[in-house]
């Protein structure tokens, strides 16, 4: 059934070429004319922060987008997939980050889904399709059991069923989109374990990932993004961590130098270091955190560094009121905030820009006004009639404030861009000034130019006096806007570093893979 | 990210976005559903002689209060997300309790209503608690207590009905009028009106909607959901109740057995009136329009003398069609 048949040479052309490739969307060079090759039988980490234009690369392979310049060659013939199911056929598969398997069936069930084994009469045929699964499992030495309930199995299993049906049918090349996100060391020992037996077998594997130690336990190769170009391929056994830091982040950045940060405001005259703490979490532990210990003060900009998944967000979730508070004190101004929720921590001053706008900032199919008003609707009433004056008032001087680009108050916001959203659940906490405005990821997905005007909305927020708690991905971003910027791991605070010792981007970078438990490779 | 302009879509102001009376008329498309009003009523009139007449529209209108009063507390259900099936047991259930209070505790009107309405109150907040606190989904919950409420208005008189004696009770639910309007009337306008107030005009309306757009970030601004959506459950049962008033007062009776399957007329009329069964959408004047539709479907194919078993597939049929044509 699937035949693996015989592999390019690993000295002869290259499984893959990507040759100045280019990709424009609108006004944003997403790719400028990147390089790769991906030879048979190797594991090829792919590296770069967020909007680097890996996951644009990874689209146009898997033909969701098609480039504009450029040429992609598999075994020297070239290719362009103007649909996904193209590049399928042409051996390319790609698991992504959120599995796509029904949880209620077997791995058996989820590998033949959709062209299971029939009688003549349309019965499935349940001996065979177990069979047929099982056969492929053992060819591909992945060790899974085929009855077993996906829904039942841990995570890394079911990262390898995912991995097993991208390969179902004759896989030349597999992409990975950071696939141990969620994983235990155990498990990703044994997800790397298959992925070695994939690659064994031929299959030549692109590794994306944010966390450097895996790279170093996983691949062959490493190639670095950065601003939609090439930073440098290595050989993962003649590089170091350091090597790959200075790759990401790169090493002109004009936020990195010191006389830069020297433009920003002056930290003597700024409320920040004087200020005393608005919130104070003491030992804070919940689901999520483990006693973390924060200090946020008036008029600071707080960051909080972090992989995915290290509890940045729940920590702010934790505050807001969103997660019940085990055990430790969280206050603010001295009054505790245990057992509060979202209604009461917004009747507190406290705000939240949540990290997903579409799923938990914004009601898409209700106007910008409905939006903006919606936490403060007390406010513009009496006696529970929505008061229409002071509402409309409120969300016109907003939109103003904000330069939210729209015909009116009335519009959808499901027909704004991305920049204008976020600036509308900005917007939603705008006036009264909050005490605590939490930032989760505040410039996701949103353009240069709408970036600017947020980094001025939050130097505004904390210049009026509220502390600002931020989490961010982006380094550059925490460098450039944070008074000072914690370090989480596994629910807990690890450390907390002054601005005069945050330095460079790429030093943020290194302490935050060094504070990782399992680090091994520090350069 | 889906930035798909979609000019005709942006163009229809949002329900309630400004609740102007241009907005109130205004729901998904809502210009086909007063089209497929009017074609009715011109169809109707056309086939026959009796239709057309104010006689006849009384009529109507008292044949869809139960539904029409209903309907307006579904509204609020369905634009949170959620649904009520357990309406026409609620409506029995309240009335038996009414007709009883009346009977043995105090032969009084306002004993009657009280119990009644409070009755009515109870199972949405059964309704709405279960749901919201336990994380049950409505239609399961609602659906027990459809069979369970039914089951104790039919035990408690043993199956029978009860007679009312109240002649105030009477006038002012069931055959009073005022300038020729009969009470069922003007309780259906009354509840309305006040549905139109509260949907569109309060707080407490603001967060439904919210609550149904989008749960997660109406949660995320403070938005207590679990009282919003109790809070519309508990409306609809106590507008059950007031139906189950009206109902009782007009047959000088409370049976424990009336109006079956009512619950999928209620609910009919809010999908056809423009309310999104996703939540978030909807408005209080176009759940009356397609519970009037409705009620004149009914009246017309008995006019035209539809044998009863027809009726029933011709209205499904029809309220398919035009939930089929009022929605994208």
């Amino acid at each position: 059934m699937i035949e693996q048949g015989s592999i390019a040479p690993l000295s002869g052309i290259p499984l893959l070429r990507v040759e100045s490739v280019s990709k424009r969307f609108g006004g944003v060079n997403a790719l400028r004319g990147v390089r790769l090759d991906i030879r048979a039988g190797e594991v090829h980490a792919l590296l770069g922060e967020n909007g680097a234009g890996k996951s644009t690369l990874i689209k146009i392979l898997s033909g969701v987008h098609v480039h504009d310049g450029g040429t992609i060659e598999i075994d020297g013939r070239p290719v362009s997939f103007s649909s996904p199911l193209q590049s399928r056929d042409a051996g390319v598969a790609v698991v992504y980050q959120d599995l796509s398997l029904v949880e209620s069936l077997s791995v058996a069930d989820n590998l033949l889904l959709g062209r299971e084994p029939r009688t003549r009469f349309g019965f499935l045929k349940r001996r065979q399709l177990v069979a047929q699964a099982e056969a492929f499992l053992k060819s591909q030495n992945i060790p899974l059991d085929a009855r077993a309930m996906v829904g039942s199995l841990p995570f890394a299993y079911r990262q390898m069923t995912e991995i097993a049906k991208a390969l179902m049918g004759d896989v030349r090349l597999l992409i990975l989109d950071e696939p141990t996100s969620a994983l235990t060391d155990d498990e990703e020992k044994i997800l790397f374990e298959a992925i070695r037996a994939v690659a064994a077998r031929g299959v030549g594997v692109i590794y994306v990932t944010h966390r450097l130690n895996e790279v170093f336990r996983i691949s062959n190769r490493v190639t670095v993004f950065r601003d939609g170009q090439n930073a440098g391929t290595f050989v993962t056994a003649q590089t170091n961590m350091r090597q790959l830091v200075g790759a990401i982040v790169g090493p002109d950045h004009a936020v990195l130098k010191s006389d830069a940060v020297a433009t920003q405001p002056d930290p003597t005259s700024s409320a920040a270091s004087a200020g005393k703490p608005v919130l104070e979490l003491k030992a804070v532990s919940n689901d999520r955190l483990d006693a973390a210990t924060l200090e946020l003060r008036g008029g600071e900009i707080h960051g909080l560094a972090g992989l995915i998944g290290s509890g940045r967000t729940e920590i702010l979730q934790t505050i807001f009121g969103l997660r019940p508070i085990r055990s430790g004190e969280a206050s603010l101004d001295g009054v505790s905030l245990r057992d509060i929720d979202p209604a009461e921590a917004i009747a507190q001053g406290i705000a939240l820009v949540p990290e997903d706008r579409h799923l938990q900032g914004l009601v898409l199919d209700h106007s910008i006004e409905r939006n903006l008003t919606l936490p403060r609707l007390p406010d513009f009433s009496r006696l529970g009639w929505l008061q229409r004056g002071p509402a409309s008032e409120q969300a016109k001087t907003a939109m103003r404030r904000l330069a939210v680009k729209a015909p009116g108050a009335s519009t959808l916001v499901r027909n704004l861009s991305g920049g204008n959203q976020q600036k509308v659940v900005f917007g939603k906490w705008n006036e009264p000034r909050p005490r605590v405005l939490l930032l989760d990821e505040p410039t996701v997905g949103v353009d240069v130019g709408a970036r600017e005007e947020i980094y001025g909305v939050i130097r505004a927020a904390a210049a009026a006096g509220s502390g600002v708690l931020l989490v961010s991905s982006d380094l550059s971003e925490l460098i450039q806007l944070c008074d000072r910027v914690s370090i989480v791991v596994d629910g807990r605070i690890t450390r907390t570093i002054e601005r005069q010792d945050l330095g460079s981007a790429e030093g943020l970078h290194h302490l935050i893979q060094i504070s990782q438990p399992s680090e091994e490779h520090a350069a | 990210m889906t930035e798909t302009q979609n000019p005709a879509k942006a163009a229809i102001a949002q329900p309630g976005g400004r609740p102007a009376l241009l907005t109130l008329l205004q729901g998904e498309r809502p210009y086909m559903l007063y089209l497929a009003f009017a074609v009715m009523l011109v169809v109707f009139s056309l086939a026959s002689p009796w239709f057309l007449s104010i006689d006849n529209f009384l009529n109507i209108g008292r044949q869809t209060t139960l539904v029409s009063i209903i309907a307006v507390g579904m509204t609020f259900v369905i634009i949170s997300r959620q649904i009520d099936l357990s309406v026409a047991s609620t409506l029995a259930l309240s009335g038996m309790s009414a007709s009883l209070a009346m009977a043995f505790v105090a032969n009084s009107w306002v004993v009657g209503a009280l119990a009644g309405l409070g009755t009515g109150a109870l199972i949405g907040l059964i309704n709405g608690l279960l749901t919201t606190r336990l994380e049950i989904p409505s239609f399961l919950v609602t659906l027990g207590t459809l069979s369970g409420a039914r089951g104790l208005a039919l035990m408690v008189t043993n199956t029978k009905p009860v007679i009312i004696t109240n002649e105030t009770y009477f006038a002012i639910f069931g055959e009073g009028s005022v300038l020729g309007i009969p009470a069922p009337i003007l309780w259906t306008l009354g509840v309305t009106v006040a549905g139109i107030l509260l949907l569109h005009y309060s707080v407490y309306g603001r967060r439904v909607y919210a609550a149904g757009g989008n749960p997660t970030a109406a949660l995320y601004s403070g938005v207590r959901i679990k009282q919003v959506t109790t809070l519309a459950f508990v409306l609809t049962g106590t507008l059950a109740g007031l139906a189950s008033l009206i109902l009782s007062a007009r047959s000088h009776a409370a049976r424990p057995d009336v109006v079956q399957g009512m619950e999928l007329d209620v609910i009919a009329s809010v999908i056809l009136g423009g309310c999104s069964l996703f939540g978030g959408r909807g408005f209080v004047l176009g759940t009356l329009l397609g519970s009037l539709i409705i009620g004149t479907l009914n009246n017309g194919l008995v006019l035209l003398g539809v044998s009863s078993s027809l009726q029933l597939v011709v209205k499904g049929a029809i309220i398919v069609a035009a939930v089929a044509f009022t929605r994208r």
